[in-house]
């Protein structure tokens, strides 16, 4: 048997997207189904999962934890949120008055307020490898200065690797843009990008094409004379692994034109009026809401991309910060909710998070604060995880971590390890380099577990 | 430490040129074992490697792991004795009662270790481990172990599934010792599917097929091919050969019991051919030309007349600008780079329409330089030129394509030193190097210095920005330019006087538009003189020097890959010159095998090295004498690329068919059928248009006229750095990015970087993209084409089949069609219905 560390020239000698290529050797005649299958049973093998979906709704920039999850209402006044405090039935757990709402769910959430990326590369910066590390779990991410060097995956891409979900809807899917979503795992891994509120949006527009254009109802009728052509092929070709890709993604493109799953899912004006109101402030409403929406269709990891300014630079956000705020704990708290009335909270795993934290001093005449990598909080809620937590804490003004410390790969370990896929799960990257799904070790977050 | 990269070379040779002797050697089954007294340097580090303690993921890695560092690969055995002995207080070995060391305490997984049991107590490996730490834990003088040859025996092997045997690997080191090596070493398969082998060298037959089995030691390669011929149910087929590339492949497969598929039909044939060679789909026209022709040698007629057409310089000028990336930074303005990018790949086009031999070709490459003798006057003349076609906006670039040299390669990003080297080493010599910036390649045999010391060659190219235009000429010109700009303005001011007679307003607009043009051109003429890069070999240039986290490195000699003595260099001599005759030896074990295989893997899917872009000696190639043959051939028809193109189209190997028979279903690397590929993202494209009768537009800043095919557009498809739609070929550009076309950054090397898997999107992008469906339902459009000219609805659906899917219906497929049209509300809409189907059908995406 051959050891973790020597195995990949022997086994993963060809890259994968040779792999997939018709012509390839494949592993070990391994047809493509097969393969993917024996990762997905390979990345489980060591731990049971308890989730098997998740919704991250990330703040591009910083999300200011005295001003959300960490509030000290008894810092001076240069230091203190603008805000009030608002309570909750958990001790110790107090939030901002802005995300208020969420303390109608309190006992479902746990706060971490002991987490960051302290040390790791460029902390503190937008889109560098602190920030990214995240969302890949990883501290080399060089994607935003090497952009087509293929990277580690982000969360959603790993979970789509590993087979997550049902068949007739993708595995990975944005609302709204992430900076950056690709990975080495390769194109089928990557996000659906579906921009919520833009009728031009390409995917919307694929999964709902007009009327005059392609009448959806005539698919039924072209799909059997489609199968006739088809079936000649692989009668021809039964065994290749390039045919078995396409009749799967042909199958899938279909079930997704046909099968109004996704397209009513993206579709908001099927939502009563009233629900739809509980996810407040239109642009980050409709994003949350269509997150619950494609979570109940099934979409195993669904990337929110929250509107609003998370960069607090200068004096003058004050207006701004208080929307952006709002909107995201109403939504969160409706999301919640929702999610736990229609029994999926217990196998969807909840992150809010944020690139980098907030500084504890305020920028004045108005309100601002700079960028802080010392300090800063994440939100999880579901997927098997304590409810009514708090985990670490910073010290009187929210500067610095006082106990509790985990850095952004112990969250990428607890995370994956509740999705039941071995972080340690060795993978390849273009140039064939074995690197672990998440490269570094770092202590699990046991108090966040349920 | 040098010395032991080149090892694999003479085995490399001896390998490929030894006969084949296939009878069962003399199989060993005695178990190997370690001596009784190791050394440190030849036994206890490779066991290190072989236990993977100083791989990248464990304690090789940068900051080591728990405290535990060791050199990478034990690329550095002195450094690790030190960090043994010294570090953690001494408290790693323990001389006294050897066992309880903690550093086989670890291993053995008596105590905690994060990287789990990697021996058992009492196995050969933790005996010798004891043997050396009891013996005071020595380091032996590393003079005398280097390495100077591996071999392992047996070279070939015949047998059958199921049969076992084991290899035995010698080692020859510098002081003339030889040892048997075998327990040390580490084994792999390249194909599991016929041959395993397990961490002691046994190996076992599993299927039918050939393989190569590697054995390492110490970094250095071994290799040994199995053949498993399969079970003989029946005779071997009457198969005539083509030509050479067919005995070889033939003989292959004659050796494996595995029988050829038969050779594909005219129509299969042409659409393949077609696809390959120009990257488009055959006429109907041409289709049923070709199927009713009844001339025997009608194959390779075709073959060149598909040679000889503008598509097939335009896809081969595609390939090459995603193989040597024209990603320029000399100029962030991105119409700047958009006009690299056109002259780049225009150059490029014009050498593959001329038909440049290859060696020449690469010449032109390597040697660039701007002013390639020109005297001043003719540089400028040269740059009035360029800036004439670009203020015209003219898609064709004669002043830049006539040079004699691309001196653009040289100001492609990072285009010298180490980058730059690693760059070359991928794209002509088929070689990844970017390991071995940091460290010895972990499955190369390429050390750091071999990398840094064959930079040096690539490091005295001189990139000077010296514009060309004195400040006062400068002036001179603003003024003149303000002044054609004013003049313009009053022109169309006058043009506005409502008293004038239509012929005379749009004269004097005409007029006032002929003065703007050369205002630009001005313009253009000044920027581009202004930007004049000017590249030379510089004596000035400084020695490489490289900064990485495992450490700082130089070297401060020319050395060639392969080569074991530096080269000694004149400052004037332009050390390009010395890689130039080195690449025309005949035996340079690299750059004719580079470009044969790529234009193997172009036709096949796969190189006979896989993937094509690795010429390793750790990846051994699966018809060793076939590549040598096509590689001669290659050198000996004076590098001329369309012999070689020649020579696999007219194989029959390419012309099978990609059916498979009773006992060629499972094969994919012997070329018993033809592998099915899926279409590149450019000719995906194109034949969308093809099919619907439509053509891409594109936004006037490329420069490019409408109808231009995707395998023509020289570079980028979105001139919006913000990646908004305004300045973009929107459409294309999507394509571009769901198929996978190269993004051709210089950040990354790997021939993988262009697409050929499928996705869901991919899908859907045909079945109910906006812009596709438009090329359906556009009324200049194939559907309406056909129902206006070809009323009769069997005519008109073997027509549909010839548009979409370059083929003939079967009878069946005539039938269900037929009935299909007569259920749809309209001609029109049942052959809307009809093209969408045979548009979204497995095989429009296929080359097979």
């Amino acid at each position: 048997m051959l050891s973790g560390c020597l195995d990949f020239h022997t086994q993963y000698r060809l890259h994968r997207r040779q792999f997939l290529k018709v012509g390839g050797s494949g592993l070990f005649g391994l047809s493509w189904a097969v393969m993917h299958k024996a990762e997905a049973l390979a990345a489980q093998a060591q731990t049971k999962r308890q989730a098997k979906q998740l919704v991250i709704l990330w703040c591009n920039g910083g999300l200011g934890h005295l001003d959300c999850f960490d509030p000290k209402p008894d810092a001076p006044d240069t230091i203190r949120s603008p805000w009030p405090v608002a309570q909750t039935k958990v001790p110790g757990m107090v939030l901002g008055e802005r995300v208020g709402s969420l303390a109608r769910v309190a006992d479902k959430i746990t706060l971490l307020r002991s987490c960051n990326a302290k040390g790791y590369p460029q902390e503190g910066q937008h889109g560098i490898p602190a920030a990214w590390a995240f969302l890949t779990g990883t501290r080399r991410d060089t994607r935003e200065r090497q952009p087509n060097i293929p990277q580690s995956p982000l969360y959603g891409n790993a979970m789509a690797h590993f087979r997550f979900g049902p068949g007739d809807v993708p595995p990975n899917v944005i609302l709204g843009s992430a900076r950056s979503h690709d990975s080495f795992l390769g194109v089928a891994c990557d996000p659906m990008e579906i921009k919520v509120n833009d009728p031009s949006d390409k995917l919307k527009q694929m999964l709902a094409p007009p009327r005059d254009l392609l009448e959806l109802d005539t698919l039924e009728r072209r799909r059997s004379l489609l199968e006739s052509v088809n079936d000649q092929l692989r009668q021809l070709d039964a065994a290749d692994d390039l045919i078995g890709g396409l009749d799967e993604f042909k199958q899938k493109a279909f079930d997704l034109l046909r099968s109004p799953k996704l397209r009513e899912a993206v579709d908001l004006k099927r939502e009563d009026p009233k629900s739809a109101e509980r996810y407040g402030r239109a642009d980050t409403g409709q994003r949350v809401l269509t997150a619950r929406r494609l979570i109940e269709a099934g979409v195993p990891c669904v990337f929110v991309d929250i509107p609003g300014g998370w960069d607090w630079h200068g004096g003058s956000n004050l207006d701004r910060a208080a929307g952006d705020l709002k909107a995201l704990g109403d939504s969160a708290a409706a999301l919640i909710e929702d999610l736990d009335a229609r029994g999926l909270l217990k196998s969807t795993i909840i992150m809010i998070g944020s690139e980098m934290g907030h500084t504890p001093k305020i920028n004045r005449p108005g309100f601002g604060r700079e960028h802080w990598n010392d300090a800063q909080s994440f939100l999880l809620a579901g997927g098997g995880l304590a409810g009514g937590t708090v985990i670490g804490a910073t010290d009187k003004v929210g500067a610095y971590v006082t106990n509790q410390h985990y850095n952004a790969t112990s969250l990428a370990r607890t995370i994956y390890g509740q999705l039941g896929i071995d972080p340690d799960h060795e993978l390849y990257t273009a140039d064939r380099r074995p690197v672990k799904l998440v490269p570094d070790d770092a202590a699990v977050i046991k108090e966040a577990i349920g | 430490m040098k010395l032991p990269s080149l090892l694999w070379l003479g085995s490399l040779v001896a390998f490929l040129l030894g006969p084949l002797d296939l009878q069962a050697g003399e199989g060993r089954t005695e178990k190997p074992s370690l001596p009784a007294e190791p050394l440190f340097s030849r036994h206890i580090v490779p066991l290190f490697s072989r236990l993977g303690c100083n791989a990248g993921t464990c304690h090789g890695t940068v900051p080591g792991k728990n405290g535990f560092r060791l050199s990478l690969f034990g690329a550095d055995p002195g450094l690790d004795h030190s960090r043994l002995l010294r570090e953690f207080g001494g408290r790693r070995l323990n001389f006294t009662s050897p066992e309880q060391s903690l550093l086989v305490l670890k291993a053995t997984g008596q105590v905690p270790h994060e990287g789990g049991k990697r021996m058992a107590v009492g196995s050969p490996e933790h005996t010798a481990l004891l043997g050396w730490i009891a013996k005071g834990a020595p380091l032996d003088p590393l003079d005398k172990s280097r390495m100077a040859g591996l071999q392992v025996s047996p070279r070939q092997q015949t047998l059958k599934p199921g049969e076992r045997y084991r290899l035995q690997v010698r080692a020859t080191f510098s002081d003339g010792s030889q040892e048997d090596v075998t327990s040390l070493c580490t084994f792999e398969s390249r194909d599991g599917s016929v041959v395993m082998v397990d961490r002691e060298g046994q190996v076992q037959a599993v299927g039918p097929g050939g393989a190569a089995l590697l054995a390492r030691f110490r970094g250095q390669p071994a290799v040994s091919r199995v053949v498993v011929p399969a079970e003989a149910k029946a005779a071997f087929p009457e198969v005539k050969e083509h030509n050479f590339i067919d005995k070889q492949v033939l003989d292959q497969l004659r050796r494996l019991n595995i029988h050829p598929s038969d050779v594909c039909d005219d129509a299969t044939f042409l659409r393949r051919a077609t696809l390959d060679v120009r990257g488009a789909l055959p006429t109907p026209d041409e289709i049923r030309s070709f199927v009713a022709d009844q001339d025997p040698t009608k194959r390779a007629k075709k073959i060149d007349e598909l040679l000889a057409r503008p598509g097939h310089a335009a896809l081969w000028a595609t390939k090459f600008s995603d193989l040597l990336r024209p990603q320029f930074r000399e100029d962030n303005r991105v119409w700047a780079e958009a006009a690299y990018q056109r002259r780049f790949y225009e150059w490029l086009r014009a050498r593959f329409l001329e038909n440049t031999p290859y060696d020449e070709f690469v010449e032109r490459i390597l040697l660039a330089t701007s002013m390639e003798g020109k005297t001043k006057e003719e540089l400028l003349q040269n740059l009035q030129q360029m800036a004439e076609e670009d203020a015209a906006r003219s898609p064709h670039l004669k002043a830049y394509q006539e040079r004699r040299t691309l001196d653009l390669y040289w100001l492609r990003a990072n285009s010298n030193g180490v980058q730059g080297t690693i760059q070359f080493a991928h794209a002509f010599l088929g070689l990844r190097m970017q390991c071995a910036q940091c460290h010895r390649h972990p499955t190369d045999v390429w050390q750091q210095d071999d990398l840094l010391s064959f930079a040096n060659f690539f490091n005295r190219v001189g990139r000077q920005r010296e514009g060309t235009v004195p400040p006062a000429e400068k002036a001179k010109q603003a003024e003149e330019i303000k002044k054609l700009q004013e003049q313009a303005k009053k022109l169309r001011d006058q043009a506005k006087d409502k008293s004038l007679a239509k012929d005379d307003a749009d004269k004097l607009l005409a007029e006032a538009a002929d003065v703007d043009k050369k205002a630009g051109m001005m313009n253009r003429f000044n920027y581009l003189r202004s930007s004049f890069t000017h590249v030379d070999h510089s004596p000035k240039g400084q020695f490489v020097a490289i900064d990485t986290p495992l450490g700082k490195a130089a070297s401060k000699e020319f050395r060639l890959l392969a080569s074991q003595t530096p080269v000694s260099l004149p400052a004037e001599k332009d050390p390009r010159e010395v890689v130039l005759a080195w690449l025309r030896q005949p035996d340079n074990p690299f750059f004719a095998r580079a470009i044969v295989n790529r234009v193997w893997a172009h036709y096949f899917g796969r190189g006979i090295v896989d993937p094509p872009d690795d010429l390793s000696p750790l990846n051994p190639p699966t018809h060793p004498e076939l590549l040598d043959e096509l590689s001669r051939g290659f050198i000996e028809s004076k590098y001329d690329l369309k012999w070689l193109h020649r020579a696999v189209l007219n194989s029959r190997t390419y012309q099978q068919s990609a059916q498979a028979n009773a006992s060629n279903r499972a094969d994919r690397v012997n070329y018993a059928r033809f592998a099915v590929r899926r279409l590149p993202a450019e000719v995906v494209v194109d034949a969308i248009n093809h099919a619907t009768a439509s053509a891409e537009t594109f936004p006037e800043i490329s420069h490019l006229p409408a109808g231009t095919k995707a395998i023509e557009v020289p570079g980028m498809t979105n001139f919006n750095r913000d990646g908004s739609g305004a300045m973009s070929a929107a459409s294309l550009d999507y394509a571009f990015q769901l198929f996978g076309r190269s993004k051709r950054q210089v950040s990354s090397q790997c021939d993988c970087d262009t697409g050929s898997e499928s996705s869901l999107v991919q899908s859907l992008y045909l079945a109910s993209y906006g812009d596709v469906l438009k090329k359906l339902n556009a009324p200049t459009g194939r559907v309406a084409r056909l129902v206006k000219d070809i009323p009769d609805e069997n005519q008109r659906i073997e027509e549909a089949f010839l548009w979409v899917l370059a083929r003939f219906p079967t009878a069946g497929e005539r039938q269900k069609f037929q009935a299909f049209l007569k259920e749809a509300k309209s001609p029109e809409d049942g052959t809307r219905e009809i093209l969408w189907v045979l548009l979204n059908a497995h095989e429009f995406l296929l080359n097979r």
